[in-house]
């Protein structure tokens, strides 16, 4: 089965207010000797994966970008020369406007990277503000047109809504500014407070609201409206791309095909069982800098775990669930009030019933 | 083992005061002074702090304290005997005043008269106590002994100088008083020779020993082991032993007439003892004829107990079976709530008596419950029939029946006078009619109103206090049932009735407890898949309406990363949080909701303080 991997490259400039990622600001002294771990431990990762051919990689963070393009190029090359990775890969990299130039970008180009996913978040200063985000929308504007300018033919952005202080007019703006500069995917998340972030505590001490899950669900539904229109196609519930450009990686995890985590808090999946890394950096560079495999944690997915993942997977990326699978029953008064369709033989939400993911799966799945 | 005393030495008295006017703290002065306590033994509070878990002892508390004392070579035995500290138990009170031939009315001196003193003291008169007015904690600053000793003398009727003037916790006064207790109060009378009759006045459950009766023997002797009936449930039971609190629970050969002391009855199960029965000799030393006074106790307040969690139904049965033992004023009967499931109809003799079994449950059974809005017991009335309603779903539909009648309370309240205004007020909206209003001087007064029951028992207490500053005391006592214009008011849920909301309330009341109900519903209810519509009705009549709007988004953003691990994890939460869901038709309803909704406020919670 065709497999992707993950990189996990968790350095950032500054910690975002939202972000609950594995991500550390200050740690860059550890840049080198964590690429050479990177490495290390799809070494050390080989015997098993060895049969694998890898079709995806995507380096995530963190900001992959906070690493050179000499250092990046290097991790790439060697990561190829290690496990079994397709000539035609997708090889994507998360990259922050800021840190990105036509240079830069050319480099990444050059060393294989062929996908460049943008963190835009949004293009009105004051919800960058709320959400804590250095960048100036302009800079999104000129590392977009670095990218085309540098080669690049395939972009993704990410985009963040519901953040303190965002109307829908606002988001509107954003979206229509994303479609302007014709990226071939977006990805548009709901902003989900997480109770560790800094943004978390401020909720629930009261200092700042918590984001209106009516007006999200207008964004939600504006979104599907204004990239619609623009001929994306929405594929999974947070993603859109243009026909053929869905991103290969990401759907990889939705369609349950096993993925190899490399980093500091990866996670890995392979014969329903999922594994994960050690998460602070140090303490992952010592174990694979002393041979051993950084795991943390694993699970072993019982029948019903693993039954709940895929009804909940095959939701979220508009497969849907085979009709066989639910008895009309309970599926019914779903179809019946319009969250879900009827298709195919498979049942398969509505733009509405993406909104109520949840409450299908939970419904669907028994 | 104490002696046999002379009935002529014997006093038998107790103390009525307020609550917080300082009768526990005499009583310690009082075992102090009589020797009853040595002194290294001595704490504060002594009766109401004794040690409950003795091994193998009698693990409950001493409801009466033999007190030796001696007067001019005479020494007298003086029982003094606790009353009940709550209006909730106005009848348990009076069977213990009957055990008296005397009661020391015990006043405040900085707080003067309140109803609680009043109501006990009428009590006292009535039940033919003589009584020794005392006048309490002259030792403090703002004590207004001279105001308060007029007050006291206006109320009993005597002169000023008659009204004593203590410290209980100084001791000042106190062996005057003990004096004029023995002066005043006569010894008992009753026929040591005649067949035995004691008086049960209240009754205990010992886990070692069973039902324990705190009696008043009246005429003849009971021996510490005998074969005893008890003539009001027809019981025969073979008592295990007879005995008196000094203050430590001591075994005597009999006790005699005039006497109060404890009997082991040999039973297991509390409602064979009533407070108020009489209890003879089995066989044909039998006394024909009981003792005066005898009431079953009633329930004034009903409630649906139900277990939150639908399978602890078998546990709250064991629970309220077991509670039943020890609490003889509890009844209850399974019922059947669409909404709640299996639970039981429980009746109670007020909310501090509801209060305190529900608590007991909770704690001493670990269970978590679910209370119906507590409600009175009213009277349906069609021809000759009367429909008795202890759960609103048990009110016929309107139309069906001739007139419903409503328990009926008589109340009295003492408030500063500068205060009478609120105090009208309150009672008017409470549908009170003023009876009667008196001055207990020129800055205090006493109002009697006649009031409906149902309107006191929730937060009518509360109110009177918060308009008054604090200052106003309330009694009341239950004068009968009267015709009412009352309506069941029922609350749907996307149209269906939840039975456990419904409420029989007074016309004029019925918009205001539909909005509330319907207020509260709808920051409780969670969002669905659809528009959920929450309505009040009286009957067809739809009296207040809110909508709970459909949830639109419940999704996880974000799945990449490969951490699907976690986003399984909090589906699954969210799952088992379903499975704590109520279904009402097709409305799901957390348990929550259902403790929020019913949820009596601070604010609505009649705590008519306690007597003591």
């Amino acid at each position: 089965m065709s497999a992707g991997v993950y990189v996990h490259v968790p350095f950032c400039v500054t910690r975002c207010g939202y972000c609950d990622f594995n991500a550390y600001a200050g740690l860059d002294h550890l840049r080198s000797r964590y690429v050479a771990g990177l490495v290390r431990e799809a070494e050390l990762a080989t015997p098993e994966w060895s049969r694998e051919t890898f079709v995806s990689v995507f380096l995530g963070g963190g900001t992959p970008t906070t690493l050179g393009v000499e250092d990046l190029q290097s991790l790439l090359s060697r990561l190829r020369s290690t496990v079994d990775v397709a000539s035609d890969a997708e090889v994507t990299i998360e990259a922050n406007p800021d840190t990105v130039d036509r240079a830069k970008l050319s480099g990444l180009l050059d060393a294989g990277y062929t996908r460049l996913s943008m963190g835009a978040q949004s293009f009105d200063r004051a919800v960058l503000a709320a959400l804590e985000r250095l960048h100036d929308p302009n800079s999104v504007r000129r590392a977009m047109h670095a990218a085309r300018a540098a080669g690049y033919a395939n972009v993704n952005l990410d985009l963040i809504y519901g953040a303190n202080g965002e109307t829908l007019e606002s988001w509107e703006r954003t979206l229509r500014v994303t479609v302007d500069l014709q990226p071939e995917h977006v990805s548009a998340y709901a902003l989900t407070i997480e109770q560790s972030t800094p943004l978390g505590r401020k909720v629930q001490r009261g200092v700042v609201p918590a984001p209106d899950a009516d007006l999200q669900a207008d964004m939600f539904e504006l979104a599907c409206e204004v990239l619609g229109e623009a001929s994306f196609h929405h594929y999974e519930v947070s993603n859109w791309g243009k026909p053929g450009l869905e991103c290969r990686h990401n759907l990889g995890y939705w369609e349950r095909r096993p993925y190899l985590g490399l980093g500091a808090g990866a996670h890995s999946y392979r014969d329903e069982r999922r594994w994960w890394n050690v998460r602070p950096p140090e303490e992952y560079l010592s174990l694979v800098e002393s041979g051993r495999l950084p795991i943390g944690g694993d699970e072993q997915l019982e029948p019903s775990e693993a039954h709940l993942e895929e009804v909940f997977l095959r939701l979220r990326i508009l497969e849907g669930v085979p009709s066989s699978w639910v008895e009309d029953e309970r599926s019914a008064p779903f179809v019946a009030s319009g969250l879900l369709l009827e298709n195919d033989g498979a049942l398969v939400p509505t733009e509405r019933g993406m909104l109520v993911l949840n409450e299908l799966v939970l419904a669907l799945a028994g | 083992m104490p002696a046999v005393t002379e009935p002529t030495r014997i006093r038998n008295f107790c103390i009525i005061a307020h609550i917080d006017h300082g009768k526990s703290t005499l009583a310690d002065r009082l075992l102090e002074l009589t020797h009853t306590v040595p002194d290294r033994e001595m704490r504060e509070q002594y009766l109401d702090k004794m040690d409950l878990e003795r091994e193998r002892g009698i693990t409950i508390k001493a409801q009466a304290v033999r007190l030796a004392y001696r007067t001019s070579d005479v020494d007298h035995e003086l029982n003094l005997i606790d009353t009940p500290g709550h209006v909730d138990f106005t009848y348990e009170v009076s069977r213990s005043l009957a055990a008296c031939e005397g009661a020391i009315l015990l006043v405040d001196a900085a707080q003067g008269i309140e109803a609680q003193t009043l109501a006990n003291y009428h009590l006292a008169r009535d039940a033919g106590l003589v009584i020794v007015p005392a006048l309490n904690k002259i030792d403090l600053p703002q004590a207004n002994v001279e105001e308060s000793r007029r007050e006291l003398a206006e109320l009993v009727g005597e002169e000023p100088n008659d009204v004593l003037a203590v410290s209980g916790k100084t001791g000042q006064g106190v062996t005057d008083l003990l004096e004029r207790v023995i002066e005043l109060v006569p010894p008992p009378s009753g026929d040591p020779n005649a067949r035995l009759r004691a008086l049960i006045f209240d009754s205990s459950f010992d886990p070692y020993r069973g039902v324990v009766a705190y009696v008043r023997v009246f005429d003849g002797a009971l021996p510490s082991r005998s074969k005893v009936r008890f003539m009001a449930t027809g019981i025969d039971s073979d008592a295990e032993e007879a005995g008196v609190f000094a203050p430590e629970a001591t075994p005597v050969t009999s006790l005699d007439a005039g006497e109060v002391g404890y009997l082991v009855t040999g039973l297991k199960d509390v409602h064979q003892v009533k407070v108020g029965d009489t209890v003879t000799l089995a066989g044909k030393q039998r006394a024909q004829e009981q003792l005066p006074g005898y009431r079953e106790p009633l329930p004034m307040v009903w409630s649906g107990l139900y277990p939150a969690e639908g399978g602890d139904y078998t546990e709250l049965r064991d629970a309220l079976d077991r509670l039943k033992l020890s609490d003889a004023a509890l009844v209850f009967e399974p019922e059947t709530s669409q909404a709640l499931g299996f639970g039981f109809r429980c009746g109670f003799l007020g909310l501090l008596h509801m209060d305190i079994v529900k608590e007991r449950l909770e704690r001493e059974f670990s269970l978590e419950l679910i209370a119906t809005a507590p409600n009175v017991e009213y009277h349906a009335v069609r021809g000759d029939e009367t429909i008795v309603v202890h759960n609103p779903s048990e009110m016929p539909q309107p139309g069906t029946y001739d007139r419903v009648e409503e328990p009926i309370v008589l109340a009295t309240i003492i408030t500063p006078s500068e205060y009478l205004g609120p105090v009208f007020e309150l009672c008017q909206s409470r549908r009170g009619e003023l009876l009667e209003m008196s001055y207990l001087s020129p800055e205090r007064a006493e109002v009697h109103y006649k009031l409906p029951l149902a309107e006191i028992i929730f937060d009518f207490f509360d109110q009177l206090k918060s308009r008054t500053r604090g200052y106003a005391s309330l009694d009341y006592e239950p004068i009968g049932y009267e015709l009412s214009e009352l309506v069941k008011v029922d609350v749907l849920l996307h149209g269906e009735p939840v039975d456990a909301f419904s409420s029989v309330v007074h016309r004029d009341k019925a918009y205001g407890y539909g909005r509330r109900m319907v207020d509260r519903l709808r920051e409780l209810i969670p969002r669905q898949l659809f528009d959920v519509a929450i309505q009040a009705s009286i009957g067809s009549r739809i009296i207040a309406r809110e909508t709970v709007k459909a949830k639109r988004k419940d999704v996880l953003a974000k799945c990449y990363g490969g951490d699907i691990t976690r986003k399984r994890k909090l589906l699954e939460e969210q799952k088992k949080g379903k499975a704590r869901l109520r279904r009402v038709g097709r409305v799901d309803v957390p348990q929550e909701a259902f403790i929020e909704a019913l949820r009596i406020d601070k604010g609505d919670r009649t705590k008519a303080g306690t007597r003591s």
